[in-house]
């Protein structure tokens, strides 16, 4: 047994720690996400030189082949450094479902590993769990062919994307159709979310779909395959925000004086410390087995459902916590306390929150 | 033991409700877009005006001073029809911690001369109490006042004063002796503007992306003696009485079931993900079960205040009060929060001002989820931390054993 990174994965950490400490400081990400909505190119031609693009997409398809391992290897990191490039819009999920996709697709493919183009997929709709059974938007046989309608929330990466990827239901059960955002009857709302992210809500009112735009052998199995990594990477980075709030909040209670003494000379301090560490640590154990599980192919839907689940319990504590023992400094914009936190709530409300996981995983599933 | 309102306390509660339904579309949006208790700045003051016309702005004041002259129960009705309707609330710092501190220790000239602005939402007071290095620890004050003929030289900083920026009062503390103990040498001033030369106030960013609280520089401000509250020396007891206004009454309870409501209302219109609509979830009826039994604890509570209940004069009281109503407001913005889910995300800020123009996403529900859950951090930690009213509390029980 062996749950350590490998040298290649720690040179490629290296080299992405040595990037985001250069290029992505905590004031630099706050001057790009408070910038227009659209700045996603930030560190995008970085990434791509590095080959994280092409990193999760299999080598048949002009990928690396990687691993699990190498997904959590990043996706701590990224939690680390708040990173809003659209790394779990545009590769875990675009760019991945994209690689379903035959030869028809594959020019595009290439355009989007090489940077030059951004593909989202479109899949969530208002429970935000990313279930397959509960799809609303369909796929439907019209007079001129195929039309798509339905109405999608929280498309990551979804706000400036050349191209979307609709999941819906169809006559043989789910379709993957590839949408351009301008085709008439899309209307695509971009925001910012809480965390720093580009997202959108977009609509589709009778859409027209050619032939040649629906992703031949979409299977729900390889969808979910796709969702429960990018669990897995959502999971990296809430556990890389919660070891940076751990460290922070160790360093101001050791230093933040009040009553003339460090806060951290107070038990009521010390035992939050105390009980963040623990959530921390748990959360770090609990990543790590369940993706060497999926490195060895052998995590089952549950495991990802209980991951999901702890990150979105522990990650709240953690987050709930820093802030309190901050005091009224971790209410402001200006500290990256809140900032941690809000990263940690959105990845629990993204793919299904912790109710939600727990109750599949309880109920068996 | 008597649970039920007198006829005549019923006749009330319908003359408030026929009053309270002619608030204008504009305060009700207000209402709507409330994400802490600080309602919408511009709003909540005209609306107060409107109250205070009607002779209702200060409910708590003696009827001498522009109050109402209600009893406890009539408070109750009031506040629980308004907190119904989702009106906002009004901003506390004149109306629940400067006035009624005026009326009790104020100079006959001070209350003339504020009082009246107070009720009538002309003026609005900002609190500069706290500085970078004094939070839990007050006492340790540093912005220095330095007597000159009829002027108060002042110097420091405050922080988190919040609401400075859009604010034309300030009622603060400062150190005007270092000798003795630290809670001996502190005095407090009104200021009866915030614009003195030498004054520079600058507001802070929120988490919800938005200014509120502010940092307030004093670089030589000469501001009048008369503004001094109770002697030189002695504003640590002067703040300690406001303090017991600023604490005194819980009245969350109906606001808390009118978000109990809403979040009913949502869960209504959202699809569950194991089917049907998440209203008809039994996990869904565990989790709403769980806070509704939380605000009901709550509301007891207040009730027990209300009629002077011995458990409610409790020495703790203050403190168990304090924490009772911050972590019900925490649990009550935590479940909205959940509820909304995905469609809590998106930051909104345009379209959560007052008569913006920039559509919501979804619906208001969704709008405030965020940001109140995120304000709600803040309840724990102002007007005197969870970790110090525990301490407090613990100490007040503990001492009846040793
Ligand atoms: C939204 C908001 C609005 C505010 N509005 C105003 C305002 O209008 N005017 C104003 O003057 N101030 C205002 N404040 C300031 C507020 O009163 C302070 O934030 C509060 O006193 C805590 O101080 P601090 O933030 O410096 O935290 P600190 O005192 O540094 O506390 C940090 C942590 O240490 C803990 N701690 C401190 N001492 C002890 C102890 N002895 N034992 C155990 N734990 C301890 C605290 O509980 C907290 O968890 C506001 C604050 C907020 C967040």
């Amino acid at each position: 047994m062996d749950f350590t990174f490998n040298p290649e994965q720690d040179m490629l950490r290296d080299s992405l720690r040595k990037l985001l400490e250069q290029q992505y400081d905590f004031d630099t990400r706050q001057k790009i996400v408070n910038g227009p909505l659209g700045q996603a190119d930030a560190l995008w031609p970085e990434f791509t030189d590095m080959g994280l693009l092409a990193l999760p997409l299999p080598e048949n398809r002009g990928g690396f082949g990687g691993k699990p391992s190498d997904l959590v290897a990043i996706g701590e990191l990224f939690g680390q450094f708040l990173v809003s490039a659209p790394y779990v819009g545009a590769v875990m999920l675009g760019a991945q479902v994209l690689a379903l996709g035959g030869a028809a697709q594959a020019v595009l493919l290439e355009r989007v590993l090489g940077g030059q183009a951004v593909v989202a997929l479109a899949h969530e709709e208002s429970h935000g769990v990313g279930r397959l059974e509960v799809l609303q938007t369909e796929v439907q046989e019209g007079s001129d062919g195929l039309v798509l309608s339905g109405e999608k929330r929280l498309v990551l990466a979804g706000s400036a994307a050349d191209k979307l990827i609709v999941s819906a239901r169809g006559a043989q059960g789910l379709m993957l159709v590839l949408v351009d955002p301008a085709a008439q009857g899309v209307k695509v709302t971009g925001y910012q979310t809480v965390d720093g992210r580009q997202a959108a809500n977009i609509r589709f009112d009778q859409v027209a779909i050619a032939s040649a735009d629906v992703l031949p052998d979409a299977d729900s199995d390889s969808l979910n395959r796709i969702l429960d990594l990018t669990r897995l990477m959502l999971s990296a980075e809430a556990v890389g925000a919660m070891s940076a709030l751990v460290q922070i909040s160790a360093a101001y209670a050791a230093t933040r004086k009040q009553f003339g003494q460090p806060i951290g000379n107070f038990q009521a301090i010390v035992h939050k410390l105390a009980d963040m560490k623990i959530a921390c640590t748990k959360s770090q154990a609990h990543l790590l087995n369940v993706t060497a599980l999926a490195d060895m192919g052998r995590a089952a839907p549950r495991d990802f459902a209980l991951l999901k689940a702890q990150m979105g319990r522990l990650g709240r504590l953690v987050g709930e916590t820093a802030i309190q023992l901050h005091g009224g400094i971790a209410m402001t914009d200006e500290l990256n306390v809140g900032h941690y936190h809000k990263r940690i709530l959105a990845i629990e409300a993204m793919l299904g929150n912790t109710e939600y996981q727990l109750r599949l995983a309880g109920a068996g599933g | 033991m008597d649970i039920e309102f007198s006829p005549a306390l019923e006749a009330f509660r319908a003359e408030v409700c026929a009053f309270l339904e002619t608030a204008p579309p504009d305060v009700r949006e207000a209402g709507r877009k409330t994400t802490s208790v600080f309602a919408p700045f511009e709003t909540v003051m005209a609306w107060q005006k409107i109250l205070s016309e009607k002779g209702w702005a200060a409910p708590n004041w003696p009827v001498e001073y522009g109050g109402t002259g209600w009893s406890a129960e009539q408070k109750y009705i009031f506040n629980e029809e308004y907190a119904r309707r989702r009106l906002p609330p009004l901003l506390p710092n004149g109306l629940k911690m400067v006035g009624p501190l005026l009326i009790e220790l104020g100079s006959e000239e001070q209350k003339q001369k504020h009082l009246p602005g107070i009720l009538n939402g002309d003026d609005y007071w900002t609190q500069g109490y706290s500085e970078p290095n004094a939070g839990s620890d007050l006492a340790s004050l540093n912005c220095s006042a330095v007597r000159d003929g009829d002027h108060y030289i002042i110097n420091g900083q405050k922080t988190w004063t919040t609401l400075a920026f859009k604010a034309n009062r300030m009622f603060m503390l400062v150190r005007t002796s270092s000798e003795g103990k630290k809670q001996q040498g502190i005095t407090f001033l009104l200021l009866d503007r915030v614009d003195y030369p030498g004054m520079e106030i600058r507001p802070i960013i929120g988490l919800d992306g938005k200014p509120e609280q502010c940092e307030v520089f004093f670089n030589d401000v000469r501001v009048p003696v008369s503004g001094r509250v109770g002697a030189e020396n002695d504003g640590w007891s002067v703040a300690k009485s406001l303090l017991k206004h600023e604490r005194g009454g819980l009245g969350d309870s109906a606001a808390m079931y009118a978000r109990l409501e809403l979040i009913r209302a949502a869960a209504q219109g959202t699809p569950s993900p194991f089917g049907g609509m998440m209203a008809d979830d039994p996990t869904f009826h565990q989790a709403i079960g769980e806070l509704e039994a939380e605000i009901a604890s709550c509301a007891a509570y207040e009730r027990m205040m209300v009629s002077g209940h011995p458990i409610a004069q409790d020495p703790a009281a203050p403190s168990i009060t304090k924490v009772i109503g911050s972590e019900l407001a925490q649990k009550v913005s935590t479940m909205m929060a959940k509820v909304s889910g995905v469609n809590a995300l998106p930051v909104q800020s345009q379209a959560l001002e007052v008569g913006s123009n920039t559509a919501m996403l979804t619906d208001d529900f969704d709008l405030i989820a965020m940001p109140y859950y995120l304000l709600s951090r803040a309840t724990t930690i102002y007007a005197g931390s969870d970790e110090v009213q525990r301490d407090l509390i613990a100490r007040s029980v503990l001492a009846q054993h040793r």
